[in-house]
């Protein structure tokens, strides 16, 4: 009997059939698919998906709700007053309850938008426009008082214990949506506060952690996937180069009997080869019209860093990556959203990312795509409704803040949950980050207590022990 | 195509003609080994959850089906579920990807055949399952000494060699032979050093005919220093080791004499268990010499280097949390015990009760780790220096605290400046609080020099709206100087404008509110004025023309004879001022004198020793009983541990992790050793030798090394040279079929496994081939002057080892390559095969580099015509001759150019980064 070998002939008729799994499994990784125990779920959802991706925007540093989209008059009326809290960075610090804090009124007035009437801030004039399509999670309250456990909280579930990030699990559990891009990528993201690690993929394998794009702090303009382009080469003497290598290969494989590891390195070759044809044309903004590029604001000192993200993420949006996070940020501790003791500086980061977010949910809608795409909107925590010793800024606040949802399966127009009359802390319908991740998790498909992997003698999931998912939201 | 198939179907008949014994091994040989890769980890009994309820390891199961119906129905291949998903009909299956069409032929055919198979009754798996709860579990048995079984039918060189065969022919497997002399050097080259040996190397021991040769090269990598240096780093694999952590970035700027000592430890073979005792209590051992001092504290690092979460604003939970990475990692590292899944509640697999976990646990909070604060800080501490050296330093910081107490004594005496109330003001105040204001003002006490109450801002908006009107209560009559308090900032205007009116008309200054108030910190002058009854004094303060923070704070209207004396500092505060200045430049120009002095990364002991108590639930507030320190019960050694309230127990922890009657220590430690080499263990799961870990496929032969290590004196170097000089590590890589369908997947070791250059051996590969390899050793490598690790770019040609383990940047290949992720524990690096690769080999600048060395020395070979520098290319890369069809495909693509020497340099280049993203270059064989 002679032993069947499938040459590389044979490797890539297949491919031809079955093209579209080769070339994902090579994406991904195909020795842990055959290898590894956890096995991904075979790249498919649990149930019915509502929303077929994912875009976050994270508002990183922590904005304040109260001067946003949790409008509280008697905040106006008690302005300046002293009352007691239970201030969240003192309890933690000293396990002490109440303390005397000054009340600070939101710095901007708020107007109802919409038919659903819900009050915006004159922050988020644009975003305002577009209320309609908003789900507002007044009521969410997290873990970690400071950047640095919040942020891991945010995107990893844990605020200290090393887990693989949120968009490493919808890469694990679903796969690339997609052949010629990766499953998860994140634009601009930040070094600090936890940096790597609100991208990565902890003990899952490397392959779901995300591709990155430049850094915040950096122009989004100069962001780039590693290694996509030969600076040196000619297309046509990149093609020449490329044959010989392939050839060489073919004639190496040819020593040996079959190895399914060199046919995924020569498949991958492949792969790799059509990434490099495609994925520039994503990243080339120039084909946009001049009126696309105006209505996401790149025309504009102020708008056109994250204008520029926004479109990136329609376009792989688009072109199918599965999990997009885009980040508001910087390098710095204190990031962004932070105002300990500045507060007008919201007013610059809001006019920031006010039209580009306007702008993409339009786009999303004419393009048809706000039905399956989910886009989030929100930060690590809130800020106090009272001044930082009494001061001109807020501190943080896990404990009440507002996040929103649009498009993907949740009700439109829609608020959810409430904090109380002073908006700091969550008291009716709370939804705890948990909460959000598994429902999250429900929108694009995936039981939250079911996508695990086993670790160290047991199985972790992104929730942890907690989660459940609001079916309030749900269309 | 039809006709190829009635004739395979011919073919198959009559295959199926000669009976049944033929038509099970058509099972055995086509059809189960694929069951078994690409089936049973979904649909069998050995699945963690069984998908679709279909169960395909026997032959009654496969036939009744799932949820969806028969998956075998003999000879109907239209209605077999099995055969319609491996077709990807509809159902699509495997999930990972279809298979190649010959597969799904063979399971046509097969159901063609009748669906043959021999599987009668439901088989044990093939190796034994976990432990029952009637057998004790295997790892925490004690070492069983049994002499290797010795068969004269199977030639064995060694212990090792004899307890492999011995398992492969009990499974009826056929070792292949041994692999060819340039496979063998190339492999062990890279084994031992990391690095592939150069073609004159190999060509001195393709010459050496003597019959100890192989034995003699390995003695000779054993001893070089590059062996640290590769076998080193698999260890910092194991602890986690990293130069920052992710949360700012944040440098160790020490944590690379750790990594120095790991590789001279390894190089020195310096026994292993004083390896493990000096990483846990180095700085509690007696040393004997100052070097020893050093390396023992050191040592110590190794607690330290966890990813932890510095800005916990809860000090007591990241207590705990850092309690717990350090039990991870002794747990996880030493042992193969998940001893954190006892933290919260009892081990749900393992014997591992929550007061095990709280008895280890209160060992190592003695241990202070962290000096907290808001952002807590690791522990650095000054190595033992030389007696000269140390009274040399001595010498110089006795001098520098000296001065430095007179400065402090000194600022002391000058006036501190903080809020100032007003009534300590001589002349006429007028606050903030008194003044008129225009537009909003914003109260503020954030920076804390005020005069009074607070100061007020403009919220920096409403520019040319807002103005403050500051009037004296009275009239004034005579000469004042008129003086305005501020808080300064750099978020403050640097142009503000003051209008003073008086009897001589109204004047405007301008003044600079970022900077610091020149009059005792606190006012600036604004002129001399005189005052008449008749006019109302006005100090006047707009945001006009203004774009950042406006302050207002206080005026002070000041006799001028009064002013006189305030004014100016007194003479005496000049006096100490200029006594500051001096002091201050000497005490700069001893700390230019200072020796630096070597610190490292530590930790050290609390200052009130104890036991600690159970945390209810994990929960780091809800205190439970007291547990005493301890170890881990169910491993009993006889150690008798006598803890103290005068040091926190991790001496004793050391003493018992490596009890020569611990079972667990030398077993993981050799299990490591034979995955590193073979690129599987013998346990295959190296971090966890817990019930739900693997079992050891050879338990014997892992006992025969355990045992040896200690008989060594846990000398790691005599367990690898007894390894690579065994004939198991000495076979080809060659595929035999009748063993492949027996044991797919190698576990019995009937050939070397082939294995894929890890990321650090590709970069070395590289730089060494390229000639520009570094070969310094060790060393501070993080570039000078850096502030944090973000964005770090690297640069580095010493080997990858050397290059800075940055949490927030690592090198593009190490991502792209599955290096060892710097915040857990890795015993076992994962094994992708994925695009970024391919486009790392394609298109990375770093890459074209090296080829481009490479080819400017092959071009700078005179003597060569390019058929020689072709050879001597493949050599250096592939660690062999150039096959001729590879000779015909780059003479080819060498002629296409002209004889334009930039063109061929170009070629020559593309040459050299082609045979980099070969196969052969990118594999071991």
């Amino acid at each position: 009997m002679t032993p069947a070998t499938p040459d590389r002939r044979t490797v890539l008729q297949a491919s031809a059939c079955g093209f579209g799994q080769l070339a994902l499994t090579g994406l991904l990784g195909a020795e842990q698919a055959r290898q590894n125990r956890n096995q991904p779920q075979g790249w498919q959802p649990h149930f019915t998906p509502r929303a077929k991706r994912i875009i976050f925007l994270f508002m990183q540093g922590g904005p304040s709700q109260v001067d946003s989209y949790d409008y509280k008059p008697l905040l106006n009326r008690k302005d300046g007053t002293e009352l007691s809290f239970d201030d969240a960075r003192v309890l933690a610090n000293t396990g002490n309850r109440g303390s005397s804090q000054q009340i600070m009124k939101p710095l901007w007035k708020f107007q109802q938008y919409g038919d659903c009437g819900q009050w915006v801030s004159e922050l988020f004039p644009q975003t305002a426009r577009h209320v309609d399509k908003l789900c507002m999670l007044h009521s969410m309250h997290t873990e970690g008082v400071a950047h640095g456990p919040a942020t891991l909280f945010l995107h990893c579930g844990a605020t200290n214990l090393v887990r693989p990030s949120m968009g490493a699990w919808v890469n694990y559990g679903l796969g690339s949506e997609n052949n010629n891009l990766p499953g998860f990528l994140s634009i601009c993201p930040s070094p600090g506060n936890g940096g790597a690690r609100n991208y990565g993929s902890a003990f899952l394998p490397p392959i779901f952690q995300a591709t990155t794009l430049g850094s915040a702090g950096r122009p989004a303009q100069d962001a780039q996937i590693r290694d996509l382009v030969n600076p040196r080469l000619s297309k046509q003497q990149q093609q020449a180069q490329f044959q010989l290598l392939q050839s060489l290969n073919q004639q190496q494989l040819q020593q040996y009997e079959v190895d399914h590891q060199l046919e995924a390195v020569i498949s991958n070759y492949e792969l790799a080869w059509r990434v490099q044809g495609h994925a520039p044309e994503v990243l080339d903004l120039s084909r946009e019209s001049a009126a696309t590029l105006e209505m996401y604001g790149l025309h504009r000192k102020a708008t056109e860093d994250f204008g520029r993200q926004c479109l990136l993420a329609r376009r792989f949006c688009e072109a199918g990556v599965r999990f997009i996070q885009l980040t508001y940020g910087d390098d710095s501790p204190n990031p962004a959203w932070d105002q300990h003791s500045d507060m007008p500086k919201h007013f610059e980061h809001a006019r920031a990312v006010d039209q580009p977010i306007a702008a993409l949910l339009q786009d999303l809608q004419q393009r048809g795509l706000l039905e399956d795409t989910l886009v989030w909107w929100g930060g690590e925590f809130g800020r106090t409704p009272y001044a930082q010793n009494k001061g001109t800024g807020r501190d943080h606040n896990p404990n009440g803040f507002t996040v929103w949802l649009a498009g993907g399966g949740v009700k439109p127009g829609f608020a959810y949950g409430a904090t109380d009359d002073f908006g700091h802390q969550a008291v009716e319908n709370k939804i705890h980050m948990h909460d959000l991740h598994a429902t999250i998790l429900h929108l694009l498909g995936l039981n939250h207590e079911q996508l695990t992997y086993q670790f160290a003698g047991r199985d972790f999931r992104l929730t942890d022990v907690g989660g459940r998912v609001v079916k309030d939201l749900l269309l | 195509m039809r006709a190829f198939l009635i004739l395979f179907l011919l073919l198959a008949s009559q295959a199926r003609a000669e009976g049944p014994e033929a038509d099970f091994e058509f099972f055995e040989t086509r059809i189960r080994p694929v069951l078994i890769a690409h089936c049973y980890e979904c649909h069998s009994a050995s699945a963690k959850v069984l998908q679709g309820g279909l169960r395909l390891d026997t032959r009654a199961t496969s036939r009744r089906g799932g949820d969806s119906g028969a998956a075998v129905i003999p000879q109907d291949t239209e209605n077999s579920l099995l055969l319609s998903a491996l077709r990807y009909d509809d159902l699509q299956m495997p999930p990972s990807g279809r298979l190649p069409q010959r597969v799904i032929d063979d399971f046509q055919q097969w159901i063609e055949m009748g669906a043959p198979d021999p599987r009668q009754k439901i088989h044990p798996p093939e190796l034994p399952a976990a432990n029952t709860v009637s057998q004790p579990h295997w790892a925490y048995q004690p070492l069983t000494v049994a002499a290797p079984e010795s068969d004269l039918a199977w030639p064995a060189n060694s212990p090792i060699d004899s307890l492999i065969l011995a398992q492969l022919r009990r499974q009826k497997l056929t070792q292949v032979a041994v692999a060819q002399g340039r496979t063998f050097v190339r492999r062990l080259y890279f084994d031992l050093t990391g690095l592939p040996p150069t073609p004159r190397q190999i060509e001195t021991f393709l010459h050496d005919q003597t019959p100890d040769a192989k034995a003699r090269l390995s003695d000779r990598l054993l001893a070089s220093l590059q062996f640290g240096e590769k076998w080193g780093r698999h260890w910092l694999d194991v602890v986690r080791f990293a130069e920052s952590i992710t949360l700012r970035g944040t440098l160790f700027p020490h944590a690379w004499r750790y990594r120095d000592y790991v590789i001279a430890t390894f190089n020195a073979d310096q026994p292993f268990n004083h390896f493990v005792r000096q990483q846990v209590a180095g700085d509690l051992l007696t040393a004997e010499t100052r070097a020893e001092k050093q390396q023992n504290l050191i040592a110590t690092t190794f607690l330290t280097l966890g990813n932890n979460n510095l800005e916990d604003q809860d000090k007591q939970k990241l207590q705990m949390d850092v309690v717990d990475e350090q039990l991870t990692v002794i747990g996880k590292g030493f042992l193969a015990q998940t001893i954190s899944c006892a933290r919260c509640h009892d081990h749900k697999f393992d014997p591992i009760p929550t007061r095990d976990y709280y008895a280890l646990a209160g060992i190592l909070r003695n241990t202070k780790t962290l000096q907290h604060a808001n952002v807590s800080k690791w522990i650095e501490l000054p190595l033992p220096l030389s007696a000269a050296a140390s009274a040399e330093f001595e010498k110089y910081t006795g001098q520098i605290a000296e001065r430095k107490k007179k400065l402090d004594a000194l600022n002391a005496q000058l006036e501190k400046v903080g809020p100032l109330p007003v009534d300590q003001l001589p002349g006429i105040v007028v606050d903030d609080l008194q003044a008129r204001l225009i537009g909003s003002w914003q109260p503020s006490t954030f920076t804390a020099t005020y005069v009074g109450q607070g100061y007020q801002h403009d919220m920096a908006n409403a520019k040319g709206q807002k103005e403050a009107i500051f009037q004296p209560p009275m009239a004034l009559d005579g000469k004042y100087e008129v003086r305005f308090a501020y808080t300064p900032g750099s978020n403050r205007s640097p142009a503000v404008a003051i209008k003073v009116t008086s009897a001589e008309g109204v004047a405007t200054v301008t003044i600079n509110q970022k900077v610091k108030p020149p009059l005792n910190g606190h006012f600036i002058s604004l002129g001399q004025y005189h005052f008449t009854p008749a006019a109302i004094p006005t100090v006047s303060v707009s945001n006009l023309g203004t774009k950042e923070f406006v302050i207002i704070d206080a005026v002070q209207f000041l006799p001028v004879a009064l002013a006189k004396s305030t004014a100016k500092p007194a003479e005496k505060t000049i006096a100490i001022q200029d006594q500051i200045k001096e002091l201050t430049a000497e005490l700069e120009a001893l700390k230019k004198k200072l020796p630096a002095r070597p610190m490292t990364m530590s930790i050290t002991e609390e200052e009130t020793i104890g036991d600690t108590e159970i945390r209810i639930r994990g929960n780091v507030h809800n205190l439970g009983e007291i547990a005493s320190r301890g170890f881990l019960q169910v491993i009993r050694t006889k150690i008798q541990p006598h803890f103290t309230t005068q040091e926190s127990g991790r001496r004793e922890l050391g003493n018992w992790i490596t009890a020569v009657d611990n079972p667990l220590t030398s077993r993981v430690i050799c299990n490591r050793l034979w995955h590193w080499l073979f690129g599987q263990g013998i346990v295959r799961t190296t971090d966890n030798f817990g019930t739900t870990g693997e079992m050891p496929s050879h338990p014997q032969l892992l006992d025969y090394l355990a045992t040896r290590l200690v008989q060594k004196k846990w000398s790691l170097k005599s367990i690898l040279r007894e390894m690579v000089n065994s004939q198991t590590y000495q076979l080809s890589t060659d595929l035999h079929q009748a063993n492949a369908a027996l044991d797919p997947e190698n576990r019995w070791l009937w050939r070397m496994n082939r294995r894929r250059l890890s990321a650090e051996q590709l970069l070395d590969a590289m730089l060494a081939v390229s000639g520009h390899l570094d070969t310094t050793l060790g060393g501070k490598t993080i570039r000078a002057a850096t502030p944090n690790d973000y964005n770090y770019q690297h640069t580095s040609f010493q080997r990858a080892v050397y290059w800075p383990v940055l949490r927030n940047s690592l090198p593009d290949a190490f991502e792209v390559f599955d290096f060892a992720n710097p915040s857990m524990v890795v015993g076992q690096r994962n094994i992708s095969s994925t695009a970024p690769q391919a486009l790392f080999f394609l298109n990375n600048p770093w890459l074209m580099q090296q080829a481009d060395y490479l080819a400017e020395n092959l071009l700078a070979m005179p003597a060569f015509d390019d058929e020689q520098r072709l050879e001597w290319l493949a050599q250096a890369t592939l660690g062999r001759s150039l096959l001729p069809t590879e000779r015909t495909l780059v003479l080819d693509f060498l002629s296409n150019s002209t004889t334009d020497l930039d063109a061929q340099q170009s070629l020559w280049r593309q040459v050299a980064h082609t045979f980099f993203a070969s196969l052969d270059f990118r594999y071991i064989d």
